[in-house]
């Protein structure tokens, strides 16, 4: 047991500098701005659209998809800038000096967001129900809470490989954008992944959300746990792929950095 | 005629600390200064960091608001008619701001010369001039952002040209340049001089205010200290000029009759292997010698230096040595 | 006192100034990655999601999607870049010298705003090629003409919308914390991308009061439907009237700011 406490230690104190560094960045207003009036913003344009567009009255389709997208506001902008952030503040150098565990300082910076994903997914699945009559009362909601915590992970995964990124390209703020929307475009959040063409498809599978999205969307309907297992197992396993990939891209920086004298690996 | 006119300027700045507690500290930056400047004059203003003397700049260029008193550029107030007075002044503040990076050296100086209403045929003919004059002409085409911190500074010295001002503010204008480069364009602010400019020159480099300058402000605290030429100044710490004299087998009562002449502060003597150095604090500075020799008739006399009291000297002696 | 000779040449000065910092912000922006993926990248994808959202559903609507994504690329630009064109200045160490110089500052504003919404309506062009040669919709306009003079009145209401935004900006740096939460808003009360008929009727007048809510309707009037031209005459009145009234604005607010700036000591950072 004591052997780990270290290792608890870093992973706690790092998601716990994580979030107190992007509170010092961010300030109450903006935080209202973007945890709150923006989601709410959002998911009310692709209700408003998608009932447009389809002809229907009941926009549940559109808010269960926009609301569970919203974990990509933390998984991507927060965890990215997290990561990429490191090298804005210079203080990448001390991150690879550091004897600590890897792994644990990666993964725990991700974690405050996965957190506050989960919390921004609730809050605009509140709004939905509150303002745009989407009906939860078939829900599970114990496994709705599963589905939105794999999903919000997932997400975070594929920030933290972005975050990475993020170390070599100055075009920062381009990449988390276009991976926001791209995720909106792709992850059946609005457009029905079925109705897409193949090869786009094909990509939209290898994204996280597409998945959680569907299962969502089961089980509001009335689904079991059961029936969305798979969709969830999938998500999960999306999920590992991009944190593996973003923890072997993380190490390959800190060699490269290592023998080349530099943190400029531009 | 009166062509830069300060009474009483004052410059207050506020600063809040602390995030949930706000504290609102005051920093009187200028405390009421007053001077005038009259036209084709070379004014100085000297004085040690955080003086005052950007700020002071500033709000004579319209770019700060005074907390009280005024300032009037060629009869027009800074505060409310400052679009009448921009047309006719130029100012440089230095360091690395104030140039757009992705552009061009000469693009630059485009775009500032359309944003002063200089005509483009005017444009047309005076930027290479400029270039050449600041010594850029061969680097024009290059980005400003590959640019060093001279270049930069040199640029911003064509550019406060464009326009060809009456008045000029040039704020710490040698800062960063190599001593050609800073020799260079005093043998400009000189020319300008010539050309019967106005030029109010900050600095706190000694000699380049004794050099270049006809007056000067001394100015510490935000306060004026003194205002005098260079030679004004200097006279202040004539007490300081010092004459040092080799001499041979002096008895202690030739040094008691130096020490009774009128003019003469104070005698020390110093032996140096087999001579004594006789070291002479007198208002008179060199001018004592003749008399001091006189005194010393008979004696063997080797070395006679004389060391003038400098600006440095009244800077140092004026300011306190915090600066 | 300025003789009129003096204010011809003073005026085709500022002309001349607006030009070059019209070439210089497209110089800028071509290698801005956050300006290209608000002008280009993000109004492309709302237009493809539009559009694979219509696949299957009535053809008709896919100028309407087209026109609208354009005008969501407008607004976001107007929000993003042209609101924080004095700001850039200022951490750019520039603002001091620009007023500093003879030319007001709203003239490179002007020029600077004119510039971005030029190039935004190029992503209206880029999506409608996307539609009509990639998913093949029927893409007509239905009255050219008419929507040509509504495209030249947007472009004069949102340059004045960015004339105004940008002091407002700079003066209240809070402000810049809220352009995330703007965005959308606007997209929905303006009716860019659906009709506002589908809004709870309450927010009717709040439609009516935004400028861009006029240009959008124009611009769906005359690309995808068959307007009265009372109707037009109305949109096209309206927008007039605002940009009026925003220059109008704008130019008390420019006032406000640089004497504020010249007070506090704003104009650049310390």
């Amino acid at each position: 047991m004591n052997r780990h406490l270290p290792g608890l230690r870093v992973f706690f104190s790092s998601a716990y500098y994580s979030y107190i560094a992007l509170f010092r960045w961010f300030r109450p207003a903006q935080y209202i701005a973007s945890k709150v009036v923006m989601p709410l913003a959002q998911i009310l344009f692709f209700a408003f659209l998608g009932m447009y567009t389809s002809g229907t009255r009941d926009p549940s389709y559109y808010v269960i998809g926009n609301a569970i997208q919203l974990a990509a506001v933390s998984g991507i902008y927060g965890v990215t800038m997290s990561v990429g952030g490191e090298r804005w503040a210079g203080t990448l150098g001390y991150l690879f000096g550091s004897p600590a565990n890897r792994m644990l300082i990666f993964v725990g910076r991700a974690f405050m967001h996965v957190i506050d994903g989960m919390l921004g997914v609730v809050l605009g699945l509140v709004w939905g129900t509150l303002l745009l009559g989407v009906d939860m009362s078939h829900t599970d909601l114990g496994a709705l809470s599963l589905t939105i915590l794999i999903t919000t992970v997932s997400t975070s995964g594929m920030g933290l490989l972005m975050g990475c990124l993020g170390l070599i390209s100055r075009n920062v703020m381009f990449i988390n954008n276009t991976v926001y929307f791209l995720l909106l475009a792709l992850g059946g959040a609005n457009v029905p992944v079925e109705s897409l063409p193949g090869w786009v498809q094909r990509v939209s599978y290898l994204l996280p959300l597409t998945r959680g999205i569907a299962a969502a969307r089961l089980l509001i309907d009335g689904g079991t746990l059961r029936g969305v297992a798979v969709l969830l197992g999938g998500e999960l396993l999306v999920g590992a792929v991009y944190i593996i990939l973003g923890y072997v891209l993380f190490r390959q920086f800190e060699f490269l950095a290592k023998k080349r004298g530099t943190l400029e690996v531009m | 005629m009166s062509v830069i006119e300060v009474h009483d300027l004052r410059r207050v700045f506020r600063t809040s600390i602390g995030v949930l507690r706000r504290r609102v500290k005051e920093i009187v930056a200028v405390d009421g200064i007053s001077f005038q400047i009259r036209e084709g004059e070379l004014f100085g203003l000297l004085g040690p960091n955080g003086a005052g003397k950007t700020t002071t700049v500033k709000m004579l260029t319209t770019l700060l608001i005074p907390t009280s008193g005024s300032a009037r550029i060629l009869d027009c107030d800074v505060v409310d008619q400052a679009q009448q007075i921009r047309p006719h002044i130029g100012f440089i503040f230095g360091g690395e701001r104030g140039l757009y990076w992705r552009l061009s050296a000469r693009d630059n100086l485009r775009y500032f010369a359309n944003l002063y209403l200089v005509e483009p045929d005017v444009t047309r003919r005076r930027i290479p001039y400029l270039l050449e004059l600041v010594g850029l002409a061969d680097r024009a085409e290059e980005k400003v952002e590959g640019f060093s911190r001279g270049m930069k500074q040199r640029l911003h010295i064509a550019r406060t040209l464009l326009h060809d001002p009456q008045i000029l503010f040039l704020d710490e204008p040698t800062m960063g340049l190599d001593p050609v480069g800073a020799r260079e364009l005093r043998s400009v602010v000189r020319d300008l001089l010539a050309e019967r400019k106005t030029i109010l020159l900050t600095t706190h480099y000694m000699f380049e205010a004794d050099e270049l300058c006809q007056r000067l402000a001394v100015i510490n605290h935000g306060k004026i200290v003194a205002l005098d030429t260079p030679a004004g100044l200097k006279e202040l710490v004539q007490d300081l000029s010092v004459v040092q004299m080799e001499v041979l087998g002096i008895a202690a009562e030739r040094v008691q009759r130096l020490r009774e002449l009128p003019f003469i502060d104070a005698v020390s003597v110093e032996p140096h292997e087999q001579k004594q150095i006789l070291t002479i604090h007198s208002s008179l500075g060199s001018g004592a010698v003749p008399q001091v020799l006189s005194v010393l008739d008979g004696l063997r006399v080797d070395k006679v230096t004389s060391r003038e009291p400098t600006l440095e000297d009244a800077y140092v002696r004026l300011v306190g040595g915090e600066g | 006192m300025v003789n009129t000779g003096e204010r011809r040449r003073r005026l085709r000065s500022y002309l001349r100034t607006i030009g070059q910092v019209f070439v210089l912000q497209f110089k800028q922006t071509a290698i801005d990655g956050f300006i290209i993926f608000t002008i280009l990248v993000q109004p492309l994808l709302i237009a493809l999601m539009g559009l694979w959202m219509l696949r299957g559903q009535q053809d008709n609507y896919a100028v309407f999607v087209v026109i609208g994504s354009g005008m969501t690329g407008l607004w976001s630009s107007l929000l993003y870049i042209s609101g924080s064109n004095i700001n850039v200045e200022r951490w750019l160490g520039t603002l001091e010298m620009l007023v500093g110089t003879p030319t007001p500052l709203a003239v490179t504003v002007i020029g600077k705003t004119l510039s971005n919404v030029v190039m935004s309506l190029v992503s209206m062009v880029l999506g409608y090629i996307l539609a009509a040669i990639i998913f093949r919709f029927p893409l007509s306009i239905s009255q050219p003409l008419p929507f040509l003079i509504s495209l030249l009145l947007t472009v004069v209401a949102f340059s004045a919308f960015g004339l105004l935004i940008a002091p407002f900006f700079a003066i209240n740096l809070q402000l810049q914390r809220w352009v995330n939460a703007l965005e959308f808003p606007m997209y929905i009360l303006a009716g860019f991308m659906f009709p506002i008929a589908l809004l709870p009727s309450w927010t009717t007048p709040l439609s009516y009061a935004l400028a861009p809510y006029w240009a959008a309707r124009a611009l769906h009037a005359t690309s995808s439907g068959t307007p009265a031209p009372r109707e037009l005459l109305l949109s096209w009145g309206m927008m007039l009237v605002f940009s009026v009234l925003y220059v109008a604005i704008s130019g008390w607010l420019f006032r406000v700011m640089v004497r504020r700036a010249r007070v506090d000591a704003t104009l650049s950072l310390q």
